[in-house]
């Protein structure tokens, strides 16, 4: 009787380590530029869903009701295996950092959007009365108050957008997921694979978890 | 911070105790009075016999989309197998499987065997039984008309797709060593991916078993003459059903001894 968990199996998947480091350095790479895709985009829409002006708050919602009512998987077959067809052929690095940047990207909207709204109307008022312009009051007055608000979600979006990566093992990304499923399809040790694998993953998460609640529990006592 | 310390340390104490649990255990299938293997009988006394087979090869194991039956020649195999073990080849209860998750399914007893153009190979026999080979295939490669590409030399510097899971990745390398040029690799986890990477022209080549290629042919693509390592199919069931893996094992060999499995293999078109 061979379990999925043998010792001999173990043994492979520490012989091949490399192959692991490798899927790790891709899946920390393409999270921490989408990530920073995903705080730009987040940022600018975010402001946008706020701003005064009609066009920009319809701009705004568009981006954030289609990408967040499609589910990731399509989105990145789209970037993968259509933009081809029109001649654009991204690298897949590429098609993972768009793909998770974009989609958190509108949920950071959303974020952001109800941190600035959750500043007093008073705040704006007083800062538009003292001569301030909307984006100078924006700048210098609301975005630092909505800063503190915001971050507890935000490391929130980080955790979901380190897990999402792994949707990158369907298009051949070469993540961590990519190399587990090659690695363990082709040895049929499937076992220590996914359990090696689920605890990086888990050693990237948990700290930042552990981050957000520290964050708002400190949010708790300063409100 | 102590916490944490303590909640990761007892997680690989227990994936340490997983790994443990694997080896340790080992069951020997005692045959009793009647002679009939504990694991064969356990299958007779649930009346059918649980079967992984592809749905996505025609000729091998096709479901039609018309009829939604899974058949080909390896549902034929495993209904011959039914047959021996329940005395009736309609007792048999199919899944579909892919390259993937055969091995688990397997291994959770979710199937008693897999008959699924599952490649046999040394690294393979390890994990799990596998029968005699009833079936060599070899792999090929399937390329775009318009791409000018007529054998493998041409694909030199080029991205060939194969599954996650077959033995395609081994065989093509060698064979590109050999003719010292250089190819990469990408590998997906299901066929139709393989096939719209290369109609999408993430892939120059789509190479997998040559059998498994013919579902895919259109008249937009070609499959080359160029053929690599044959691999031979065989029918895998767990470690430790070494009674059922005897079964099967006999039932191959009647079918090849009876000439059944040439008629098998004629009546589905397969050289």
């Amino acid at each position: 009787m061979v379990g999925p968990f043998a010792w001999f199996k173990w043994e492979a998947l520490f012989r091949d380590w490399t192959l692991f480091a490798e899927g790790f350095g891709t899946t920390i790479l393409v999270s921490v530029l989408g990530l920073t895709l995903a705080m730009i985009l987040g940022t600018i829409f975010g402001m946008l869903a706020t701003s005064p002006w009609k066009p920009s708050k319809l701009m705004s919602r568009v981006y954030v009701e289609f990408i967040q009512n499609t589910p990731l998987v399509i989105q990145v077959f789209v970037l993968y295996h259509g933009l081809p067809h029109l001649g654009i052929m991204l690298h897949v690095l590429a098609v993972g950092i768009l793909g998770v940047g974009i989609y958190h990207g509108a949920y950071i909207a959303e974020v952001v959007r109800a941190g600035i709204q959750s500043i007093h109307r008073g705040q704006m008022e007083a800062a538009l009365s003292q001569g301030f312009t909307y984006w100078k009051a924006m700048r210098y007055i609301i975005l630092p108050q909505t800063l503190r608000v915001v971050f507890p979600p935000l490391t929130n979006q980080a955790v979901n957008l380190i897990k999402n990566t792994s949707v990158l093992a369907m298009v051949a990304g070469g993540d961590i997921m990519y190399h587990a499923d090659s690695w363990s399809s082709d040895t049929l040790y499937y076992g220590p694979a996914y359990v090696v694998v689920g605890l990086l993953y888990l050693s990237l998460c948990y700290p930042l978890a552990r981050l957000a609640r520290y964050l708002e529990r400190r949010a708790e006592v300063t409100a | 911070m102590k916490k944490i310390g303590i909640l990761l340390t007892s997680l690989f104490l227990f994936a340490i105790l997983l790994a443990g649990c694997g080896s340790a255990t080992s069951t020997s299938s005692d045959t009793g009075s009647d002679s009939t293997p504990a694991d064969v009988k356990a299958i007779q006394d649930r009346g059918v016999l649980k079967v992984g087979v592809k749905a996505d090869v025609p000729k091998f194991g096709y479901k039609d989309p018309k009829t939604d039956q899974i058949d080909g020649f390896e549902v034929d195999i495993a209904r011959a197998i039914a047959k021996k073990i329940l005395g009736d080849p309609n007792k048999v209860e199919l899944q579909a499987v892919t390259a993937k998750t055969r091995g688990p399914l397997l291994d959770n007893g979710d199937v008693d065997i897999v008959v699924a153009t599952f490649t046999i190979t040394e690294e393979r026999k390890k994990s799990y039984n596998f029968s005699d080979p009833y079936y060599t295939d070899s792999v090929g490669l399937m390329v775009k008309k318009d791409s000018g590409i007529t054998g493998l030399k041409d694909l030199n510097g080029k991205t060939i797709g194969v599954a996650q899971s077959a033995t395609t990745k081994k065989a093509i390398q060698e064979a590109a060593d050999k003719l010292g040029i250089k190819v990469n690799f990408l590998e997906f986890a299901t066929y139709p991916e393989i096939n719209t990477a290369l109609e999408s022209g993430r892939v120059d080549s789509f190479s997998v078993d040559r059998s498994i290629l013919a579902g895919y042919l259109n008249d937009s693509k070609v499959i080359l003459d160029d053929k690599f390592s044959p691999q031979d199919y065989g029918v895998a069931s767990k470690k430790g059903n070494d009674g059922l893996a005897k079964v099967v094992n006999d039932t191959i060999r009647e079918l090849k001894d009876s000439g059944e499995l040439d008629k098998l293999i004629q009546k589905w078109g397969l050289q």
